[in-house]
């Protein structure tokens, strides 16, 4: 026997997959998960306790499981811990004389654009992020290299040299270098790295153009700063880390989850860590993304994801499944390149607020967090939340909330319903019946926006519903939606949802190329580009012990029309470019524009422009059967549930009823549920309103959902 | 002033409804009918207006591609079946202020023919109906159900080009609006869904662009379609007579909020003086603005009583832009919770400008070049709603110094490559916002009537345009000084490269660069002016040769250093010349000298400050390690103190209405603003110091009588110019201390010899001059 460990640190739970395989054979014969404590700042031990816990139901101690582990994904939060508790380096930043404050600058409004319209509308209230670097720490270096590469002011080492030793004195622990047009000649970039090793040895150097490729001087200033200033934690914990796994005797591979939702090795992770921040959302995606492609099923076309934890709603979207993807991620107000999955975020979850402001109820944004939290919690929050309402409306069982590890307080819930129903003549139920339905509208409003942006109707889409809430509202907002499919994937080990979604994971590796590159686009010069990208991607595939044959690459290109700003990223052929290659490529980009963005919205006589180009390499390593993984909890179907009183909404009208409560872990695949019912699970719960169908597959609940009553879409 | 009959008619005056234009609507049923709506239903119908409306921006925005919409120069907007808004957005805020009298013209004029039917669009650029200048071209698209007009959906976006005799749209040298981008009134481009090609074709015939004229028409088209089909199924789902209720309490509901804040001030007359400078390039006069607003209970009354007569050249707003800047600035301020539904507030006011003024010109002036004024008009308003929110104690945290004008340079030429180019460079997207109590401004935070504009990588522009940044940064010393510090604006400097020619021309608005920036509130001072410098000849490469950049392009060698007028007509940039853009900063907030040292040194640390304005105007000495020497700043802040001491007693203009007679009212003390109160005095109500407790006059005084004033030149103000380089006008800057403990109470921008502005009149005699216009306005309704 042997495993293969999935391990996704949260910020208040570590959880650890461990599939176990007999060598040789095709399938997995047993999955179990285990659940530790995240222990922040060493988070090496919640690690390790992880582990423990999974091993123990092996029957096994840590050290005897890892001897025979022959990988380990992992998905870590010491990046963005890092961040949010402001345990980063001191770094110094250098840039190009008179360019230091891109990023004080902040684009100005451009800043603005990912806050809620609440805030936009608010200017009085609008501030900027703090600086991530002070200022005083950030230097200019005399040296100027145009667009076209030519090198205008050659690097001037003698003040550089000055800058750098100022900056050490003034206990400067990590470097950032970003300059203009390092994408183009990246020659004096290099050389200050020298400077810098040689001036300050040791010390944690993040070059711009090895961070990202793209042309944006800001974005890719802010993602060598935060690569910087998350670079000496991050080492010093995968340091931690290996020492412990060697301890126990491992030898195999680690690999780390990266926000572009593959896995990188080690190597990588330790020189550009700023790749791993954000990478938790993007699990879940991954795993949706496994079990949309695995070719037996239907399991729904293309997908939206909906993930509902206690602050925020995230959205993400699966379209002929592959994720959506993006080139920036924000951090606070700031913005950076990585390439990364789309996710969008409201702050509408389970910890919302919801308040009565005279004429209107609203709900969020603002969250009641986990402390003081909801006020069934009881740690003291006064304000009635979405999971007090949940609870009032019988959604939520208080005996069996987190797998009964905490007992909620029904009384409180209600006694603060009845309070904020008053002004309206409402009572708890009714008013809680009210706070669910503005947050499912909004949450469905969330989703009508993403798809829009995308060119997408709603209606096609089958939502893929997780994280601790997200089932709670999903058969709501599906039908808000006119959807017609909700999935709980794997909803018996819904807590473990993200670790699977890194043990699904490929190892990926893209490899970028910022170009200004004007039409008739000269064939050859594509072909130098591809060959360069995909030599890079292959040796850092091949580092990480992949070997060539293994790895399937795919290329893509970033093509605007030269006047419009428009840019989207389009697949280009493998292989060796003619011009005839070159025509596909343009009227591929030709067709993709006008499915995005509307028939006749191109204008072709301005040109084409190619402005980027990417690799990406993918080999499949974690192979984890995610069929067998649901199928492993055997279950009957026990008659005789137990029932609660439920009330359910429609438009303003509620209805309260005795509904039954089901164990979903009882529930034997194929079983068929139809609603009204409560299904509970150890980490959530879902909601099937009256009409719902629900089945039991072999990759978790599928809910037909009942179209709504009152009318559709005319 | 004209007939009667000839008011308000949308060909020489700006089209206004009148009180009984529903009268003339004909051939078209209008859907009225509401149903009540549940708390609820509302919640989720409001949420998913605002939802439908900013998709629709997003709609416009993808299928347009357009640059110039990209930095969101566009609006759009959800509006009742008779034009009252329910949505708005945060985008160009002022641009759709207008759409609500296009759509009232189409109605009243042209319902009975060409008529008004499902599937119609009608697209106008007419300033004097409803449009912000001829580039904002408005598409008015409405939603019928069962035959009835149940809505409008409308955007207005900013097109490339339109003709006239400069590119872009902006020209700084068109005497009238028959130099101007080509000007049309409202008529019908698609007609039952089918666009009209001979139509379509009269406008693109006109444009240097046409092409791209043509994608940007359709993307607004697309964007009404789609706002249009999810309004008609919203109403599929929860009954149109439910979605007009909603509607109808979304206005109510901001009319309530609105009315109750304006209830909570205290009655009474706010003013703000502006200048514009410069009709024409080369014109060396001074033009003056006045913006007044009356509140008596719940309502207002606007005008631009004091407001010079329209001139030939580049100075002049339309009715249309006085109401839409008025309407965007208290969308922002006092609306926000709301989410811009405008429509409520709009209830409360009677505009009442009087036409033929530069803030309310007539056809045939120039507008489109002077549209850059709405700026100005915008700070204006901005400022005045500032004094109103302060006398409330829960609304004074909203407040905040406006931004300055707008400036704006223009790069045309060929590249080496022989292609052509034309531009704005948009570095004025990055203004500093101004400082509130509590707060100090942004730096370089962004534009306050357009909060999501942004402004672009260097590296994305010298892609596009043959130049070279040499730099672009925070500029020291650019925002208004004050306890609360206003926002630096962008400094940014550049010289050709690979261009074959290159030739700039700027267009700025108000007094942009001969006079301030941001204005100051409650004696923060005003931020300096913006500048535009040209250095030809210098010795850059030499520099480059020798491996260094300049910090400065004052730190190169010259053969003529320029510095450009507001408007200036093309001047050529060859290799070796630099041209330096500085966007002016937000204004200060407070008496700088109560600003605390600490603040001040690291303001100067972190390079927002220089070391000889912390001296001159914080009253801030710095030890040799940079922290701020406590000791020499007291006795630096009691020197200021002490001239401020022999500032002279405001007597100027004192009349009859400045002895104390308002007789005592019992209530309690109430603050008017940082520095003012209002208390009774024995058996009088009278102003005074709310520091301390100095009475400055009768409560219904104009409070500055009461204080002393300085009048001196304004290059007290760091790096501004001496304002004869550019105008003839004598400006300078006024300063207002309480004659007690002396604290700076006011600053403002002055032509001398004028009197002091009264910007604050309270009592309710005052608004009682109001009440004839407030008939009036009630009959709009």
């Amino acid at each position: 026997m042997s495993y293969v460990l999935g391990i996704d640190i949260g910020g208040t739970f570590t959880d650890c997959v461990a599939v176990e395989t007999d060598r040789g054979a095709a399938r997995a014969s047993h999955v179990e998960i285990g659940k530790a404590s995240s222990t922040p700042p060493d988070f090496e031990t919640g690690f390790v306790d992880s582990i423990s816990t999974v091993a123990s139901r092996y029957a096994l101690t840590p050290s005897a499981m890892l001897g025979s582990t022959t990988a380990i994904y992992h998905g870590c939060t010491v990046g963005t811990n890092a961040l949010v508790e402001g345990r980063t380096a001191k770094v110094g930043l250098l840039s190009t004389r008179g360019h230091r404050d891109a990023i004080f600058i902040m684009q100005g409004g451009g800043r603005l654009s990912k806050e809620p319209p609440e805030y936009i509308a608010h200017v009085a209230s609008h501030r900027k992020s703090d600086p991530l670097v002070p200022k005083d720490l950030c230097m200019e270096i005399d040296e100027r290299i145009a667009f076209d590469g030519s090198v205008l002011v050659t690097l001037n080492e003698d003040r550089a040299r000055r800058s750098i030793e100022a900056l050490v004195e003034r206990g400067v622990e990590a470097f950032a270098v970003a300059l203009l047009w390092s994408t183009v000649d990246p020659r004096h970039e290099h050389r200050l790295r020298a400077l810098i090793e040689e001036i300050a040895p040791g010390a944690f150097i993040s070059l711009s153009s090895e961070v990202s490729q793209r042309h944006g001087e800001y974005e890719r200033t802010v993602a060598t700063v935060m690569n910087s200033l998350v670079g000496p934690a991050m080492n010093a914990y995968l340091r931690k880390l290996e020492v412990r796994l060697e301890e126990h005797g491992y030898r195999g591979p680690l690999q780390l989850m990266g926000c572009s939702g593959g896995l990188m090795s080690v190597e990588q992770a330790r020189v550009l860590p700023v790749l791993t921040i954000g990478s938790g959302p993007v699990a879940g995606l991954i795993g949706s993304a496994a079990i949309a492609n695995l070719s037996s099923a239907s399991y729904g076309g293309d997908i939206i994801t909906g993930d509902m934890g206690g602050t925020s709603y995230d959205v993400g979207m699966i379209v002929a499944g592959e994720p959506v993807t993006r080139a920036t991620v924000s951090y606070e107000q700031y913005e950076y390149y990585a390439p990364t999955l789309e996710v969008r975020s409201i702050g509408a979850g389970g910890g919302s607020i919801v308040k009565w402001d005279g004429p209107t109820l609203r709900v969020g944004p603002e969250s009641a967090g986990a402390r003081p939290g909801p006020v069934c919690y009881g740690r003291g929050g006064e304000k009635p939340t979405v999971t007090d309402a949940d609870l009032v409306l019988g959604y939520l069982n208080p005996d069996y909330f987190l797998g009964a590890r905490l007992k909620l307080d029904v009384d409180g819930a209600r006694a603060a319903y009845s309070k904020l129903g008053d002004p309206m003549g409402y009572g708890p139920e009714q008013a809680a019946a009210a706070a669910v339905r503005i947050v499912e509208n909004q949450m469905a409003d969330a989703i009508r926006l993403a798809t829009i942006h995308r060119g997408y109707d709603v209606r096609d889409f089958t939502l893929y519903a997780y994280g601790g809430a997200g089932p709670v509202h999903a058969t709501g907002v599906a039908r808000e939606l006119d959807l017609q499919r909700v999935i709980v994937p794997l909803s018996n080990f819904a807590s473990g949802w993200s670790a699977f979604g890194i043990a699904a994971s490929d190892a990926i590796v893209i490899a970028e190329l910022g170009a200004a590159l004007a039409s008739p686009f000269d064939a050859e010069t594509l072909n130098d580009h591809w060959r360069h990208l995909e030599d890079q991607a292959q040796q850092k595939m091949s580092a990480q012990g992949i070997s060539a044959n293994k790895v399937s690459i795919e290329r893509f290109v970033d093509m605007r029309y030269t006047l419009q700003v428009n840019e989207i990223q389009v697949r280009a052929a493998p292989g060796h470019y003619t011009s005839a290659s070159v025509d596909t490529l343009v009227a591929a980009f030709e067709r993709e524009y006008e499915r995005l963005f509307g028939s006749e919205t191109g204008y072709a006589d301005a040109g084409f422009t190619i402005s980027g180009l990417r690799v990406r390499a993918a080999a499949p390593i974690g192979d984890v059967p995610f069929m067998q993984i649901a199928a492993a909890s055997n279950g009957a179907r026990p008659g005789g549930w137990p029932t609660r009183r439920v009330t359910w909404y429609e438009m303003s009208e509620v209805k309260t009823e005795d509904v039954p409560i089901i164990s979903g872990e009882a529930l034997a695949q194929g079983v068929e549920v139809d609603g009204p019912a409560v299904i509970e699970y150890p980490d959530t719960t879902v909601v099937l309103r009256p009409g719902d169908a629900a089945h039991v597959s072999d990759i978790g609940l599928i809910v037909d959902v009942t179209r709504k009553q009152d009318g559709g879409r005319s | 002033m004209a007939h009667a009959t000839d008011q308000w008619n949308g060909r020489d005056q700006s089209y206004r409804s009148s009180p009984d234009w529903q009268s003339r609507i004909e051939s078209v049923e209008l859907h009225e009918q509401t149903s009540d709506v549940d708390p609820i239903t509302y919640e989720v119908i409001r949420h998913r207006l605002w939802t439908i409306n900013m998709a629709h921006g997003e709609t416009v925005l993808r299928a347009s591609g357009s640059p110039v919409l990209a930095a969101l120069d566009f609006n759009m907007t959800i509006m009742t079946e008779t034009g009252e808004f329910v949505m708005s957005a945060p985008f160009s805020t002022f641009l759709v202020g207008g759409s609500s009298l296009a759509i009232r013209f189409v109605l009243e004029r042209l319902s009975r023919a060409p008529g008004i039917e499902p599937g119609d669009v009608f697209v106008v650029n007419d300033p004097w109906i409803g449009a912000n200048h001829q580039m904002d071209v408005l598409f008015l698209h409405p939603v019928f159900l069962d035959g009835a007009l149940f809505a409008w959906v409308a955007n207005a976006g900013h097109h490339y080009d339109l003709g006239g005799i400069v590119p872009g749209g902006w020209p700084q040298n068109a005497p009238d609006v028959y130099s101007d981008p080509f000007c049309f009134p409202p008529f019908k481009l698609v007609e039952k869904g089918t666009l009209r090609n001979d139509l379509e074709e009269i406008i693109l015939r006109q444009s240097r662009m046409r092409d791209l004229v043509a994608l940007d028409l359709r993307a607004q088209l697309a964007g009404n379609k789609f706002a249009h089909d999810e309004l008609v199924a919203l109403c599929a789902r929860y009954g149109p007579d439910v979605v007009k209720g909603a509607m109808r309490k979304v206005i109510a509901d901001a009319q309530a909020a609105f009315s109750k804040q304006l209830s909570a001030m205290p009655d009474g007359r706010w003013s703000d003086v502006r200048y514009i400078d410069e009709a024409l390039p080369g014109d060396r006069k001074t033009y003056r603005t006045q913006l007044n607003v009356t509140k008596q209970g719940d309502r207002l009354v606007i005008d631009n009583d004091g407001t010079d007569e329209q001139v030939e050249g580049v100075v002049g707003i339309v009715y249309s832009t006085f109401q839409g800047s008025i309407m965007g600035a208290l969308a922002v301020t006092m609306l926000y919770d709301e989410l811009f539904a405008v429509g409520g507030a709009e209830r409360q006011i009677d505009f009442r400008p009087t036409p033929g003024r530069l803030t309310c010109v007539n056809h045939p002036a120039e507008v489109s070049g002077g549209v850059m004024n709405c700026e100005t008009h915008h700070h204006a308003i901005h400022t005045i709603i500032s004094g109103m929110q302060g006398t409330v104690d829960e609304l004074r945290k909203d407040i905040y110094a406006p931004g300055g004008d707008f400036p704006l340079a223009v790069l045309t030429g060929e590249k080496d490559s022989g292609a052509y180019y034309g531009q704005a460079l948009l570095e004025a997207y990055a203004p500093g916002t101004g400082a509130g109590p509590g707060h100090d401004g942004v730096d370089t935070g962004g534009k306050e009537s357009a909060p999501l504009a942004k402004v672009v990588n260097v590296e994305m522009i010298e892609q596009w345009y043959p130049v070279l940044y040499l730099y672009r940064r925070e500029a020291i010393d650019g925002g208004g000084v004050g306890s609360r510090r206003g926002g630096t604006g962008l400094e940014s400097a550049i010289t050709p490269y690979r261009a074959r020619t290159m030739t700039a021309v700027t267009n700025t608005g108000g007094q942009g660069v001969s006079t301030a920036g941001g204005a100051g509130l409650c004696g923060g001072f005003p931020a300096p002016p913006s500048r535009y410098t040209v250095r030809k000849d210098t010795n850059l490469l030499a520099w480059f040769a020798d491996r260094r950049l300049p910090d400065s392009v004052d730190d190169l060698e010259a053969g003529t250093t320029i510095r450009l007028a507001g408007k200036s007509n093309p001047i050529e940039l060859g290799e070796g010349d630099v041209l330096e853009l500085r966007v002016a900063g937000a204004g200060g907030y407070g008496d700088p000298i109560a600003r605390s040292p600490e603040l001040v040194a690291n303001d100067v640390r972190l390079g927002y400050v220089s070391a000889a304005v912390a001296k001159a105007l914080y009253g801030v000495a710095l030890a040799g390690d940079g922290e701020a020497d406590l000791a020499a700043s007291e006795r630096l802040r009691a020197e200021i103190l002490n001239d401020r001491a022999k500032w002279s007693r405001c007597d100027a203009g004192k009349g009859p209405g400045d002895l104390p007679s308002t007789p005592a009212t019992g209530e309690p003390v109430r603050r008017l603003q940082e520095y003012i109160e209002a208390k009774d005095e024995r058996d009088l109500r009278v102003l005074a110091c709310a520091q301390c407790g100095e009475v400055l006059g009768d409560y219904a005084s104009n409070y500055k009588h009461g204080l002393l004033i300085d009048e001196g030149p304004l290059s007290v103000l760091p790096t501004a110019p001496d304002p004869s380089a550019f105008i003839d006008a004598q400006m300078v800057l006024r300063r207002y201390c309480c004659p007690g403990c002396k604290v700076l109470i006011k600053t403002e921008v002055a032509r001398a010899g004028e009197p002091v502005v009264d910007d604050m009149r309270l009592g309710s005699a005052i608004a009682d001059g109001m009440e004839s216009g407030l008939a009036l306005a009630l009959s709009h309704e």
